[in-house]
């Protein structure tokens, strides 16, 4: 094939595709829907970059109130003048009031373009000693309702969008000329015919992935400035929307070489974005629901009460009567809260917590054994959907996926673990019951926040390899069919 | 005339291979559907009442503590598992169905299944109501889409309507032959939950599930007969099978994908949410320093001991016929209440409007308004929800009176009062409060049908060659 058919080729693609009104619209309609998924995610990004400011404005304002009580304590011969469970000499009580501290996620440039687990996953928590993971509302605040309906986002839009943007591209690629009566024509050229139909196919990709490519790559450098482009996500993810794009091609290619109708090219086409899409995956989610149930966390909350039940039926109810009855905290009645109650309730608090620690820990490790287990099976089916597969990468490579968010909670509860641990003796001695101090509160442990984007365990060349592979074995087929229909 | 019609396209509908295979597509999902829906209801209601008699038994035998001890320990209210949850489950997975009662804190619900899920819960859970929103409207176009065009395509229409036949017996014969199989996928889709309802119904639920069931059965009838409506005119209009296609497939794409959650974020932008942050900042500053006049909190406990000083003629606080402290954490439960109630009213004020805007958008997609309808009618949906935690905080508050009045003349409670406290349980409004809150959903989608009637007109009067 000389340079200049493949040249009359181009011009003609280029004509053809620009004088088609239908496709003209259905671009404009895609490029409005690109930005406006890009725009979405950028002010996503922009609203968490505030959150995370009024959280450092938060723990600033609270550090000051902190040392300037204690200050004031301490220049009233360590007398609180307000109400004693406000007291934050004891420890307790600034371990409850102004010790917790807020761990954050810094949120990853890339994140824009995939909101993975971003809409049910916290980037945030308060980190209490006495509770696991906490957010007044369990994670961010946000209406369930919108949860449920999904993100509009640019995996969205590449996922399920533009794959039917690519069938209504090329699903009558070959069709046309059998029904506009061209087909005979082409017959009797002295080019191959199946030669030019991959051309034209190569072609329109070269277009759509330009088109595409145009408008992501300025647009985000525009929202989120250049640094992605020297980040390995970046380019991995430019070779996964690629080829996810080529796969689609190359199905219509092959769908286009068994010479059916445009209609039942059209119908087969999008009948295979609804199975590959939709079908496989809720398939797939059935089935993995079965093979491994996730159990669900009242079965944690379950076994941390059964194991309070336990403790207060011996060892706890001794200590609580220590606490209640001893003459050491003062306890009388219930009408003055005496320092020894304040210090009593600290003890019995965390003791409790230890023991619930403890007995969550074995629902906890079950619960998240079987999602690690539901994980892993996807890792090993996900190539029977590309929707599935572009999905997991896009979520792994913008820093969104559940792994991702996984390893920020474990470093949460190692960060309860370091605060439980820094307050627990504090809030045990009861030598004055009054001893946290302004050295204390300097001391007091702060979460160290960082990204979340290693994807690791993702083996992205692998998977790669494995769907260059599927595309390329797609155009062989579709060159195979076409060379015999050729004949 | 009108029996041939139906009878000829009947037949040509079931000679061509596509027929069978989107026949056997659809029973092999309508049974996946059945079987996922079935399988969640069982399940799910069975974990939710064996737990709300779990937690309850672990409080009533907590053993002797200091009331308000043990008033902390408390115990969940679960959200029952709702008797059409087998049909459509709404967004139960993402509102969590736990409510933890204990004093000082207003509960929130948690154990949302959502947080645990993986990225497959993004592809939908197959069960009744998503085959109706997601599957049914492809099968019905992909049904209709060439009934009319094929006649163009082939060039028998110039035969058709040169013959005997009145045009308005074709249009009515090809509506009715399309129809005709819909309606056999929806009988199927409505026949066989019912089933499966009627077989593990319990004594007494019969007659709260039947009439709600029923209404559900005749909005996806109204539902279904619009898209098959809406199929049958493209396919006329355009008089050429792949643009119907096109066009029929576009259609479905924009209403179920790209309207709710264009609609969605638009929401979130025009209706923004408070943060966490912000509403744990808030709400502390107006528990601590009070809203208006009322004081700092140390002021308020101050006027209250004096007051209660008062009431008692005594001088000093040790000198009370009733211990003081449960007398001040009834009195900030009840000052924090307010504080908590504002600020939860103004977070569910603000989704109560961003839903609003997403339900407007459904006058661009009749499956949103099916959805929304849908999930009302199962009790499902977002008003249920506020419903019971509305309920379960006052059985917070009821169980927070209770033991505040008994401490005030005891510090330690034993097994015998715990039990004095009342085991919680819901169960969902009924049809009308439902029907009420769908409203808006049913007109819109009674809108979609006489839009569907005009679409259909349209089409009949072009029907010329």
């Amino acid at each position: 094939m000389s340079t200049s058919i493949l040249r009359v080729l181009f011009s003609h693609e280029l004509k053809s595709l620009y004088r088609n009104r239908v496709l003209v619209t259905l671009c404009s309609i895609i490029l409005v829907v690109l930005l406006a998924s890009l725009w979405i995610g950028g002010s996503l990004l922009r609203k968490q970059q505030r959150t995370i400011g009024q959280i450092g404005e938060h723990h600033r304002v609270l550090a000051d109130s902190l040392n300037q009580r204690l200050t004031r304590i301490a220049a009233h011969g360590g007398t609180y003048p307000g109400f004693i469970w406000d007291d934050p000499t004891f420890a307790y009580n600034t371990a409850r009031n102004e010790g917790p501290q807020y761990a954050v996620k810094q949120p990853f440039a890339l994140q824009v373009l995939a909101t993975g687990q971003g809409d049910v996953q916290p980037f945030y928590y308060k980190v209490y000693i006495n509770k696991k993971q906490h957010l007044v509302h369990e994670s961010e605040i946000d209406n369930s309702l919108l949860q449920f309906v999904g993100t509009f986002d640019f995996s969205f839009v590449v996922v399920y969008l533009l794959p039917l943007l690519i069938i209504v591209f090329t699903y009558n690629i070959l069709s046309a000329e059998k029904e506009q009566g061209t087909w005979v024509l082409l017959k009797t050229s002295n080019q191959s015919i199946a030669r030019l139909m991959l051309y034209r196919v190569a072609i329109r990709y070269a277009l759509f992935l330009a088109f595409f490519w145009l408008v992501v790559g300025p647009v985000l450098t525009l929202l989120v400035g250049p640094g992605f482009l020297g980040t390995g996500n970046w380019w991995w993810l430019v070779g996964f929307v690629s080829l996810y794009f080529a796969f689609w091609f190359g199905l219509a290619f092959v769908v286009n070489s068994f010479s059916f109708s445009s209609n039942i090219n059209a119908m087969t086409l999008i009948f295979t974005w609804l199975l590959l899409g939709l079908l496989v995956p809720n398939l797939l989610h059935i089935g993995l629901s079965r093979a491994y149930p996730i159990p669900s966390r009242i079965s944690m909350s379950t076994a941390e009460r059964n194991a309070i039940n336990a403790y207060f039926e011996k060892d706890g109810q001794e200590l609580t009567k220590d606490v209640f009855s001893s003459p050491r905290t003062q306890i009388r009645q219930a009408s003055i809260v005496t320092p020894g109650m304040v210090y009593g309730y600290g003890v019995i608090v965390y003791k409790s917590q230890e023991i619930k620690d403890a007995a969550a820990q074995v629902a906890e490790r079950k619960l998240y054994d079987q999602i690690e287990r539901q994980q892993q099976a996807i890792r090993r089916w996900q190539l029977i959907s590309p929707a599935l597969l572009m999905q997991e990468v896009l979520a792994a490579l913008a820093g969104t996926h559940w792994h991702q968010f996984n390893q920020f909670s474990l470093d949460v509860d190692e960060f309860r673990r370091e605060q439980q641990r820094f307050f627990y003796p504090k809030m045990a001695s009861e030598a004055t019951y009054h001893n946290f101090d302004l050295q204390d509160a300097a001391a007091i442990p702060r979460f160290r926040p960082r990204t979340y984007a290693v994807y690791e365990w993702l083996r992205v060349g692998q998977s790669l390899l494995l769907y260059a592979g599927v595309v390329g074995g797609l155009l062989l087929l579709g060159y195979r069919n076409l060379l015999l229909a050729a004949r | 005339m009108l029996r041939l019609i139906i009878q000829k396209e009947l037949r040509e509908i079931g000679r061509t291979g596509k027929m069978g295979w989107l026949l056997t597509g659809v029973a092999v999902l309508v049974a996946l559907a059945l079987y996922n829906g079935y399988a969640y209801y069982t399940d799910h209601s069975a974990l939710l009442r064996e737990s709300q008699r779990v937690t309850y038994e672990q409080f009533i035998s907590q053993g002797d503590k200091n009331p308000h001890l043990g008033a902390h320990f408390g115990f969940y209210a679960y959200k029952p598992t709702a008797d059409l949850a087998l049909v459509d489950n709404g967004i139960e997975d993402y509102t969590g169905t736990s409510f933890y009662l204990e004093p000082h804190q207003r509960g929130v619900v948690k154990f949302r299944e959502v947080s645990d899920a993986t990225a497959l819960r993004s592809f939908g859970f197959l069960n009744i109501s998503y085959f109706a929103q997601f599957i049914l409207p492809l099968f019905i176009f992909l049904l209709s889409h060439n009934v009319f065009a094929k006649e163009w395509e082939n060039g028998t229409i110039k035969m058709v309507l040169s013959a005997r036949v009145m045009a308005r017996q074709l249009f009515a014969g090809k509506l009715l032959a399309c129809w005709l199989l819909v309606l056999a996928v929806v009988a199927v889709l409505s026949l066989v939950p019912l089933v499966l309802l009627l077989a593990r119904a319990e004594a007494g639920s019969l007659g709260r599930v039947l009439p709600a069931y029923g209404c559900y059965v005749l909005g996806l009838l109204a539902y279904a007969l619009l898209l098959t409506i809406i199929g049958v005119a493209t396919s006329l209009l355009t008089r050429n099978s792949s643009l119907a296609l096109v066009a029929l497939t576009g259609f479905w794409l924009l209403g179920v994908f790209l309207v709710p959650r264009l609609a969605g974020e638009l929401a979130r932008r025009v209706q923004p949410a408070i943060t966490s942050v912000a509403f744990d900042d808030e709400t502390f500053h107006d528990k601590q320093y009070g809203v208006g006049k009322q004081g700092t909190k140390d002021q308020r406990r101050d006027a209250l001991a004096d007051s209660v000083m008062a009431k008692y003629g005594v001088r000093r606080l040790e000198d009370l016929p009733v211990f003081f402290i449960p007398i001040t954490i009834e009195f900030f439960e009840e000052s924090d209440g307010r504080v908590m109630d504002r600020a939860y009213g103004a977070i569910e004020h603000n989704e109560a409007r961003q839903n609003r805007l997403v339900l407007a958008s459904a006058l661009l997609s009749p499956f949103l308004a099916f959805r929304d309808f849908s999930m009302h009618l199962t009790a499902t949906d977002m008003n249920t929800h506020h419903d019971f935690t509305q309920r379960a905080e006052a059985h917070r508050r009821r169980i927070g009176v209770i033991v505040d009045d008994f401490y005030q003349k005891n510090t330690v409670a034993g097994n015998d009062f715990w039990r004095t406290v009342p085991q919680f349980a819901y169960a969902a409004p009924g049809l009308g409060w439902r029907l009420g809150n769908a409203a808006p959903a049913i007109g819109i989608l009674l809108l979609w049908l006489l839009g569907a009637l005009g679409l259909m007109t349209l089409a009949y009067r072009r029907m010329r060659v």
